[in-house]
């Protein structure tokens, strides 16, 4: 018999981790609904970000979470960069040729940290929210609250974006058809570097968030590619909600895996599941063009 | 090694470096074969057994050694093994799976301690703490990261405690790569137990202090076993007090007072910046002890001491002591004798804890012998008593 | 069998091709790290060109090469330490498991249509899933798990050196190319690739777009199957890190950048990389570490961008120039 406190413990991390998740893989589906990218090295930004947010916080000696103020906007420049160099020349290219350049950025990313920083694990030794929210038998973790909210916080903004500024217009208008944007005054190249720009600098909120309570090291981001791409092709293109809906999917099934088979078993039962949603729902949970 | 093992090659190899340059300067080479000096070859045994395969292969053919030593991963040194039997090569491993020994390897010695006995020591040690302070461990947690390392760590453990009548309420198993243990540390939380003994791999030790430090949890003791993940360097650094009174087993006692383990340590610190923990340790001991065999076989066959028979009788003939040896100065018990499978007769390991000394967190020896100075703090400061 | 005149010219250049490699060994004296260097990329060669079948004809990103090599090869493995049967029988059963699985998880993707990226991270993600089961206790567990000391020779296909069971791969890459080269001139391969140009039309056409993607996928996963054991038998050891997300990458990474379609690309792209591989990991791996698989990123990043045809349009522009015909 399982404790029902600890079913109850582990489906709210679930969800707090499943928001975190969702905020990671909004800036994948972002880029792959937009422009047709399909970028495997994405978790690996994260990585890198998670080593940027731990150099800021040792060197001023804050919070990691503070350090997205210093993080986000240059990973939004770090994007743009990376877009011109490596992504535009593969816009359009056949899905494994864009894998293959990923796949090598990937392991660009992987092996510099390597080189640079080695492979021990990276951490602030001193977080401000390391405690706990104790009701009863239920105890939640502030800091997972905080990255949670804040996660939940950026995609409402980012979904109002999209939904009510210019810029979203443009963006909406593009990834329905890209042959009529540039029709309608638009800029598609501008339009595809901004958006790149953002899901990178949104990869590098998730890591600062996420360095509040874990570690980086080199391989990090493999933890999070796939991860990420699970939940894009699970929201399909349903836009910011489906990201979000299926990213507390996945939380709630890892809590589930880990509850009841076991720690090890957790990511199993995601992919499984995965399996299964994209047979018999092959647009996705959340609709697909 | 690269990919997710690289933090242990990285040492291993600063080590061996190290060791290499006192033997043929300090100790100029090989006495009993003229002088003779130890030439270092690095491979790096990549991820994969195909990799250290290569590797072994790469470096026979090429350099001839007569001893190889590596490659700390169990898979990949099954791999090289192929090799360097088939050549006839001793291969001093550094790998601590029990069943490395097993494999019928005629040209195979291991001086480290191996994974069951790291598993063993650990829970040797929290039971003669308690019995000290008379205390009572009603129930225990074992927490393993499931690598085949993890695993032979954590059964030994498991078996340790069983035989002293230590109830183990769960044995829970997870992946090295986990971002996240907030559903493990719940479940202990649900069981409540005395004891924690913890295997984690690397990084999630960190992961894993820092979780427990948030839940509140504070059980009489949390007890890590294998080299690494709370209280070395790196770990410290990374999760600050949330790693303080754990403890890790080590294959290594870096403070042990004997003269050649305190003057390795001080060239190392002074070399890399940091103290040597278990991957370098292993590489001090296990390349003395390969010093310690080439002088034995050139007094015991001055005319033909690297035929690799030969050498393997010199490893066999070797009883190394404080007394009598740098290798053995360098070993936590301080002896060191092949038996017939190649492992060490004489094997154990010791305990460290993170304890704060003069305002800063260091690991320290606490077990079998404590160093000087410092006592074992048992129980956790911050545990509420029985309940 | 007739054969039209093209295709006998295949046939040759398979042959000339083997023959030619076989003889390898002799030209450079038996030297065994360059023995176990050919072996190693020929055994990556065999599963390359079998991922053409999937990737290049049938045009689908298949990312589960290692679940098909290693289970395979673990079946073949495990028949001979517990039932003391012959490789040359297991690799048989290997390839037949290898091949139910494919028929199990192809049967209900294609037929709801699964392809391009989705395609590709349901194979990712089969990885995962076949490593986590195979590591629970009631499978591998964590266990090293190698092959005794004792079974060595002909009827165990284990060998303490390099040459015997390197003419064995080589012997599995000629009967792959020959495979290959059937198919493509088959109605199987001009189905497969009408599927690649346009799926729509062609099931418009009549083609069973699910049949042919199947057979293709079933093939390949039997290949891979096959070979699995000489991998195994290569380093002696397997456990259930054998089914690796990395190194299944890595085979469709060599299947591009060799050109889809392309026997020769494919061949010549895991050959290349395989070798430079393991020169940057020999030369520089313990210098800087991760050094090798730096360098190893930019070359895919640069191969991505500037030749994304592949090495394939480098033989065509290379046969050209010799005036010397070939499959392709």
């Amino acid at each position: 018999m399982i404790d029902p406190a600890l079913i109850t413990n582990n489906l709210i991390d679930g969800v707090l981790m499943g928001l975190l998740y969702s905020l990671v893989a909004l800036g994948l589906s972002l880029v792959f609904g937009l422009m047709d990218i399909i970028n495997f090295a994405h978790g690996d930004f994260v990585m890198i970000a998670a080593y940027t947010t731990w150099v800021i916080a040792m060197m001023l000696y804050v919070d990691p979470s503070v350090t997205a103020i210093i993080t986000v906007p240059l990973f939004f420049v770090i994007g743009l960069a990376i877009y011109k160099i490596i992504i535009e020349p593969i816009l359009g290219a056949e899905p494994l040729i864009q894998i293959a350049v990923t796949v090598g950025l990937g392991y660009v990313l992987q092996n510099l940290a390597l080189a640079y920083f080695r492979a021990g694990p990276r951490s602030f030794p001193a977080p401000w929210f390391n405690y706990s929210i104790q009701i009863g038998p239920i105890g939640i973790a502030v800091s997972k609250l905080i990255a949670a909210a804040v996660s939940l916080a950026s995609l409402f903004i980012i979904n109002y974006m999209l939904v009510n500024t210019k810029f979203g217009l443009a963006v909406r208008a593009t990834s329905a058809n890209r042959e009529v944007a540039p029709l309608m005054g638009i800029n598609v190249r501008k339009v595809f570097a901004i958006t790149f720009g953002l899901g990178i600098a949104l990869t590098a909120l998730g890591a600062a968030l996420y360095m509040m309570w874990g570690q980086t090291n080199p391989y990090l981001g493999q933890s999070f590619s796939l991860l990420s791409w699970v939940i894009v092709a699970m929201g399909g293109l349903g836009g910011v909600m489906g990201v979000l809906y299926s990213g507390l999917i996945v939380g709630v099934l890892e809590a589930l895996g880990s509850t009841f088979v076991s720690p090890s078993a957790r990511l199993a039962v995601v992919y499984l599941a995965f399996f299964f949603i994209l047979w018999f729902r092959p647009r996705g949970l959340f609709g697909r063009r | 090694m690269t990919g997710s093992h690289a933090v242990f090659g990285q040492e291993a190899k600063d080590a061996a470096e190290l060791v290499v340059d006192i033997i043929n300067n300090e100790l100029g080479g090989i006495k009993s074969l003229c002088g003779a000096k130890i030439q270092l070859v690095v491979q790096d045994s990549g991820e994969t057994p195909d990799d250290a395969r290569l590797a072994a292969e790469r470096l026979i053919s090429t350099e001839h050694p007569v001893i190889v030593i590596g490659a700390y991963i169990s898979r990949n040194t099954a791999a090289v093994a192929e090799v360097t039997e088939r050549e006839k090569v001793i291969l001093v491993m550094d790998g601590l799976v029990d069943d490395l020994t097993k494999q019928g390897w005629q040209y195979v010695f291991r001086a480290a301690p191996k994974a069951s006995a790291h598993g063993a020591t650990a829970a040797k040690f929290v039971i003669e703490m308690a019995q000290q302070k008379g205390l009572t461990i009603n129930s225990a947690v074992i927490l393993n990261e499931d690598s085949i390392f993890g695993t032979y760590v954590g059964d030994g453990a498991k078996m340790e405690l069983l035989r002293n009548g230590i109830h183990v309420a769960a044995h829970i198993t997870y992946p090295y790569d986990i971002t996240d243990f907030s559903s493990i540390i719940n479940q202990i939380k649900s069981i409540n137990p005395d004891i924690i003994i913890s295997v984690p791999y690397f990084n999630d030790g960190v992961l894993f202090a820092k979780a427990v430090q948030q839940a509140g949890l504070h059980p009489m003791f949390i007890a890590g076993a294998g080299g690494c993940g709370y209280t070395d360097p790196d770990s410290i650094q990374a999760a600050g007090d949330a790693v303080l009174y754990y403890t890790n087993t080590y294959s290594y006692n870096f403070a042990r007072p004997t003269q050649w383990n305190q003057k390795i340590v001080n060239e190392f610190k002074q070399r890399y910046g940091k103290i040597p923990t278990e991957a370098g340790g292993i590489i001090f001991y296990s390349m003395f002890t390969i010093y310690a065999a080439l002088e034995k076989a050139g007094e015991m066959f001055p005319n033909d001491p690297l035929n690799p028979d030969n050498l393997k009788q010199a490893f066999l003939a070797l009883d190394l002591t404080d007394d009598n040896s740098i290798a053995a100065q360098l070993y936590p018990s301080g002896h060191i004798k092949f038996g017939p499978d190649g492992d060490n007769l004489y094997a154990e390991a010791t305990v460290a804890q993170v304890q704060e000394i003069n305002g800063t967190l260091k690991p320290v020896i606490v077990w079998p012998d404590a160093e000087p100075g410092v006592q074992p703090i048992f129980p956790r400061p911050d545990w509420q008593g029985a309940d | 069998m007739e054969f039209s005149k093209a295709v006998r010219k295949d046939i040759l250049a398979v042959i000339a091709l083997v023959l030619a490699m076989a003889a390898i060994p002799f030209a450079i004296g038996f030297e065994r790290y360059y023995l176990l260097i050919l072996s190693t990329a020929t055994v990556f060669a065999i599963y390359v060109v079998a991922w053409n079948i999937i990737g290049g004809y049938a045009g689908q990103l298949d990312l589960a090469a290692f679940v098909y090599s290693s289970l395979g090869g673990i079946v073949a493995a495990r028949l001979m330490v517990y039932y003391g049967i012959t490789p040359w029988i297991g690799m048989f059963a290997g390839a037949g498991v290898a091949a139910a699985l494919a028929a199990i998880i192809g049967y209900p993707t294609f037929r709801f249509g699964i392809k391009e990226v989705w395609y590709a991270l349901l194979t990712a993600s089969l990885v995962v899933i076949v490593r986590e089961i195979m590591h629970m206790p009631e499978f591998l567990g964590s266990l090293d798990y190698r092959l005794p000391w004792k079974y060595m020779g002909w009827y165990w296909l284990r060998f303490p050196t390099y040459e015997q069971l390197y003419w064995v791969l080589v012997a599995v890459l000629g009967a792959t190319m020959l495979i290959n080269v059937w198919i493509s001139n088959s109605k199987i391969g001009y189905y497969l690739k009408a599927i690649r140009e346009d799926e729509l039309a062609a099931e418009a056409l009549g083609v069973d777009v699910r049949k042919y993607k199947l057979i293709a996928l079933v093939t390949y996963a039997a290949i891979l199957g096959f070979a699995g054991y000489l991998h195994i038998s290569l380093n002696g050891v397997y456990t259930y890190k054998n089914f690796d997300s990395a190194q299944s990458i890595a085979v469709a990474i060599m299947g591009i950048i060799g050109g889809l379609g392309s026997i020769a690309g494919a061949f010549t792209s895991a050959i290349t990389l395989k070798i430079v591989g393991e020169y940057l990991r020999s030369s520089f791996g313990a210098v800087i570490p991760g050094l090798h698989l730096l360098i190893y990123g930019i070359l895919l990043i640069v191969v991505g961008i500037f030749k994304p045809e592949g090495l394939a349009s480098v033989i065509e522009w290379f046969k050209k120039k010799v005036g010397w015909g070939g499959e392709g």
